[in-house]
């Protein structure tokens, strides 16, 4: 199960909107962060992910080692949080 | 999802379309199911206002219309796979559907796919898609604060969303490869309220994606049709609106007949030319690409797929 999950959003994102009550349903917690609200983390999202884009969900596991998932994508999200 | 059950219907997809079929068979206790490979809602969800879809005297959100049409069907027990349907198999009196999921049999198939946004096919655009070349201004306009876009297309979704992201933009260069819009004339009315920030080329065509530095994009280059020369322009990103391309790829191995486009071809009750499977929405062949064509569609599917599930003499056991 994962330590910690943070997912990096904007107002105007459906997608992230997907992500978020997907990781909700699963019964699994994350801290998100904003770009409209925190627009100065915005060069954080795009060092992390190395795309303009969101959402940016990081994964942080049990050993601490991190996975990055761009966008909504379940083939990579599902395995990622219970790993 | 229960493999071991039989649905009266399968909706692929979870859009305008598919979520308004779902409430009308889920209200009258047709075992329905939808899978969506991406977000309730599809292209609806991802459009940042509708100003014309009935009812709404302001407008709303795409993502709010989207929600709401997802709420309303799960009120009367839809449920949302959240899966993809890769392939269709007809086993004579139902259906099996291969899916991320698994296996799962079907009286009857509503698909309601709908379409994505076309690429444009030049060089660069795929190399540095998602960074710096994009399909979703709602998703990626605010990594552009106060930066030079390019917007490509003439059509409402062209419009709409360089509008849109004048909120994040120093400057938007709107290139349009006619000598005309194609989007409505309230929209480029609205449009001549943003001329301070956008900046419309007609007869340009958009041929080349650069990042100098191989990394970040820094240009456009295109022709200017009525002179022939090379044109450029300086910018950060690039967002794409072009068309819609139909979302038909899990039909590839069945009988199902598209248009010579790829739309799926129907007949007037919205059946395709493979029995007990239906096509409503921006996917269907004559669809107008107007949100509440699809709810309309929809809702009219509901109603013939209730007809073809009263008229199945033959269901099988579950």
């Amino acid at each position: 199960m994962a330590k910690n999950i943070t997912i990096f959003t904007t107002n105007t994102c459906a997608y992230c909107v997907q992500v978020k009550k997907w990781l909700t349903t699963k019964g699994l917690t994350y801290e998100e962060v904003n770009l409209d609200q925190h627009p100065e983390r915005q060069a954080e999202a795009l060092e992390i992910s190395g795309a303009y884009t969101v959402p940016v969900t990081v994964v942080t596991k049990q050993d601490d080692s991190k996975e990055v998932i761009v966008g909504f994508n379940l083939a990579k999200l599902a395995p990622a949080v219970v790993a | 999802m229960d493999a071991n059950k039989l649905y009266d219907v399968i909706i692929v997809g979870a859009g305008p379309a598919a979520l308004s079929a779902a409430i009308y068979t889920t209200r009258e206790d047709i075992d329905t199911l939808l899978f969506e490979r991406g977000v309730p809602g599809g292209l609806a969800a991802v459009t940042d206002w509708v100003d014309n879809y009935p009812g709404f005297p302001d407008g709303l959100s795409g993502l709010d219309l989207a929600d709401g049409l997802r709420k309303q069907a799960e009120r009367f027990g839809a449920v949302i796979e959240l899966g993809e349907v890769t392939a269709i198999k007809d086993m004579g009196d139902h259906k099996v559907l291969e899916t991320t999921s698994g296996d799962v049999k079907t009286r009857s198939v509503l698909l309601a796919t709908g379409s994505d946004y076309k690429k444009i096919g030049v060089p660069g655009e795929q190399e540095y898609y998602a960074r710096g070349v994009h399909y979703c201004a709602t998703c990626d306009g605010a990594f552009y604060r106060d930066k030079r876009i390019v917007v490509v297309g003439g059509g409402n979704s062209a419009v709409q969303e360089a509008m849109f992201l004048t909120r994040f933009a120093s400057h938007i260069d709107l290139l349009v490869r006619s000598d005309h819009f194609r989007a409505s004339d309230v929209l480029q009315k609205d449009l001549q309220k943003h001329a301070d920030k956008i900046t419309v080329h007609f007869n340009t065509t958009t041929d080349e994606i650069v990042a100098e530095d191989g990394k970040t994009v820094s240009k456009v280059v295109g022709t200017d049709k009525t002179t022939g020369q090379k044109v450029e322009f300086e910018t950060n990103g690039v967002f794409v609106f072009v068309g819609l391309e139909p979302n038909t790829q899990l039909l590839k191995e069945t009988p199902v007949r598209l248009d010579e486009i790829g739309f799926i071809l129907t007949d007037e009750h919205l059946q395709t030319s493979m029995p007990g499977v239906f096509a409503a929405g921006d996917v269907r062949s004559g669809a107008t690409m107007q949100i509440a064509s699809a709810t309309g569609e929809g809702a009219t599917a509901a109603l013939k797929l209730r007809e073809y599930l009263e008229g199945q003499n033959h269901p099988v056991q579950n």
